[in-house]
């Protein structure tokens, strides 16, 4: 159950990635998977960096095989209540010259994870998400 | 990393992982070009919301001035998030 935390700021991404990169050799995955999880993850931290400024000076990430997926935890320290299941996401319909990249970030994560989770307790926010192993 | 390279055809080459992290750089230098542009995605390994917000501007952008912006040789996975934003409807990825 490899978990570590990264500082709160947009430049742990390549950190993240470095992350995700062993956690994939190591359960001996790759492929568009590492992709999908990349994509994911960064949407929501950065999600968390953006909208939590104030919060705890880290976030943490852990990783974890289950039931034949991954399950990815995000749980972000110190903060208001934000839930990215309850956001609006871009409306794809829209006109372009009217369409903005906010919301884009969700629309992604709505379509490649199998399930997301929200929960809010003791000033925390913990993001749970799952992906098939076979994406 | 990322970066942009130009070919001596005048085609932009999109390098590495354009992330929230290099959206910005990657903004500001597709902000100097005032033509139309054909963006070589073949070495584009990853993209994020951040980096289909810089193509989206410089489609807009250069859309509005009557240019022409597409994208060619996207590997599958990138061309899955194009997908998966609805992008794809709007910009020409061939």
């Amino acid at each position: 159950m490899p978990e570590r935390r990264f500082g709160r700021s947009i430049d742990s991404l390549e950190g993240i990635h470095e992350f995700v990169a062993g956690f994939l050799e190591s359960q001996g995955l790759s492929g568009p998977l590492s992709l999908d999880l990349d994509l994911v993850i960064e949407e929501l931290f950065t999600n968390m960096v953006k909208y939590s400024p104030g919060g705890a000076p880290e976030i943490a990430l852990r990783l974890e095989r289950r039931n034949g997926g991954i399950e990815v935890v995000l749980r972000d320290f110190d903060v208001d209540r934000f839930d990215p299941t309850q956001a609006s996401e871009a409306d794809a319909d829209r006109a372009l010259a009217e369409r903005r990249p906010g919301g884009l970030g969700l629309r992604l994560v709505r379509r490649i994870a199998e399930t997301v989770r929200y929960e809010y307790g003791d000033r925390t926010s913990t993001i749970t998400l799952t992906l098939r192993a076979a994406n | 990393m990322f970066r942009i390279d130009f070919a001596q055809d005048g085609t932009v080459l999109l390098v590495g992982r354009l992330d929230a992290s290099a959206a910005p750089a990657a903004m500001a230098t597709l902000a100097a070009i005032d033509r139309a542009v054909t963006a070589d995605c073949s070495g584009l390994e990853y993209i994020s919301s951040a980096g289909l917000g810089v193509i989206m501007e410089t489609y807009k952008r250069l859309h509005g001035r009557g240019l022409a912006f597409q994208l060619i040789h996207a590997a599958p996975g990138v061309r899955n998030v194009f997908r998966y934003s609805g992008l794809d409807q709007v910009i020409d990825i061939a």
